[in-house]
């Protein structure tokens, strides 16, 4: 029986194979064509131009802020909107014998609970792990949101743009980390011995000074890496996103724009894993903070 | 050369150059975390997750030239 068939595959693929010659052309012809048949629409395009921030909806201004709604603003109405969303719905749905959804849920749960805060938190795990949470749901959902088309771009119908790739938002999540840090540092160690303990006890005293200033550069310096990280992330992200799918309308060339396509399929893929990993990243080094003020080393 | 062209190609250098360091140390970086998780399986997970925390610190140095290009070309 075996032989049998075995034979009939034989058969069947000798009756199909085609000669190496004959795939050279089967392949080749398709690839030439591509790339001599004359380029589609001149059409200029701008990089620069998909971070364009122009008011949807004009508002006034208030002192130095401007209060109009733009793409960014969207976006992030639209991230509120998603986490809500799960969540109610989670809640609603919630079960004994969970399904997949649930499942996957509890999952992302349990990895800021336990992978992230727990893993480098001392103490105070279950105090901060609201805050790490969220925000870890905060920019994962924000960096998945960018990553979905949809029409709220000026220049093309549909367009990338993500919360997170807009420094204004990225730096008032980094903001609330830093103040958090403070916060629960000289809340757990009063402010007095929080400050203090800046300073290494067994070091000579003017280079306990030197530490003590060098420690509140690196506290700033914090502030800047937690958010210029977002940010560049997604907007280096949603650039190279925006070169490959343009690639066609700058080379004029079918065989470049099929290549292209092809890898932009990959880039994508590649920013779904840097979304996630974006927000894992910023918000273990949120905890690493928190649990570095809340136990300080003397 | 023009101004704009200088831009353009201080922004290109920093982004090429910037990247060189970092690029290093990731590499460095994730090849000693692999190396310890095939010396000790069992502490996989804290070495995975301290390797995170070292490629988010390492990767910023990248990002800062990525801001720095970004500025020369579209605000200096």
């Amino acid at each position: 029986m075996a032989e049998r068939t075995a034979a009939i595959s034989s058969a069947v693929r000798g009756k199909r194979r085609l000669p190496r010659l004959l795939w050279a052309v089967v392949v080749l012809v398709p690839l030439v064509v591509l790339a001599l048949l004359p380029g589609g629409v001149k059409q200029q395009f701008e990089i620069a131009q998909e971070f364009d921030l122009h008011p949807i909806v004009k508002l006034p201004k208030v002192g130095p802020i401007d209060l109009s709604i733009t793409k960014a603003v969207i976006y992030l109405w639209i991230t509120t909107g998603v986490i809500c969303l799960i969540a109610l719905v989670i809640n609603r749905l919630l079960k004994a014998q969970p399904g997949r959804f649930q499942y996957s849920i509890e999952f992302l749960y349990e990895l800021a609970r336990d992978g992230i805060a727990g893993s480098v938190m001392k103490s105070g795990r279950d105090t901060w792990f609201p805050y790490i949470g969220s925000a870890f749901f905060f920019v994962l959902t924000a960096n998945l949101v960018g990553l979905v088309p949809l029409p709220f771009g000026e220049h093309h119908q549909l367009a990338f743009y993500a919360a997170t790739g807009n420094l204004n938002v990225t730096i008032m999540l980094a903001l609330f980390t830093f103040l958090f840090t403070h916060y629960a540092g000289a809340r757990k160690n009063g402010p007095v011995t929080y400050v203090r303990n800046w300073m290494p006890k067994g070091a000579p005293p003017v280079l306990r000074e030197f530490i003590f200033v060098i420690h509140i550069v690196s506290e700033i310096f914090r502030l800047v890496s937690l958010s210029v990280r977002l940010f560049a992330n997604m907007v280096a992200g949603h650039a190279i996103l925006a070169v490959f799918f343009a690639m066609a309308l700058i080379f004029q060339n079918y065989l470049i724009a099929v290549v292209l396509q092809g890898g932009s399929v990959l880039i994508y893929l590649f920013e779904i894993f840097v979304a996630v990993i974006q927000a894992f990243i910023f918000s273990i080094l949120s905890a690493v903070y928190i649990g570095g003020a809340l136990d300080q080393e003397h | 050369m023009d101004a704009s062209a200088a831009k353009l190609l201080g922004a290109g250098l920093s982004m090429g150059l910037g990247a060189i360091g970092p690029g290093v140390g990731l590499g460095i970086l994730i090849g000693k975390a692999l190396e310890g998780i095939a010396r000790q399986p069992e502490v996989s997970g804290d070495i995975r997750t301290n390797m995170f925390i070292g490629i988010g610190v390492t990767e910023a140095v990248a990002l800062y030239a990525f801001v720095v290009a970004l500025i020369l070309i579209f605000v200096a």
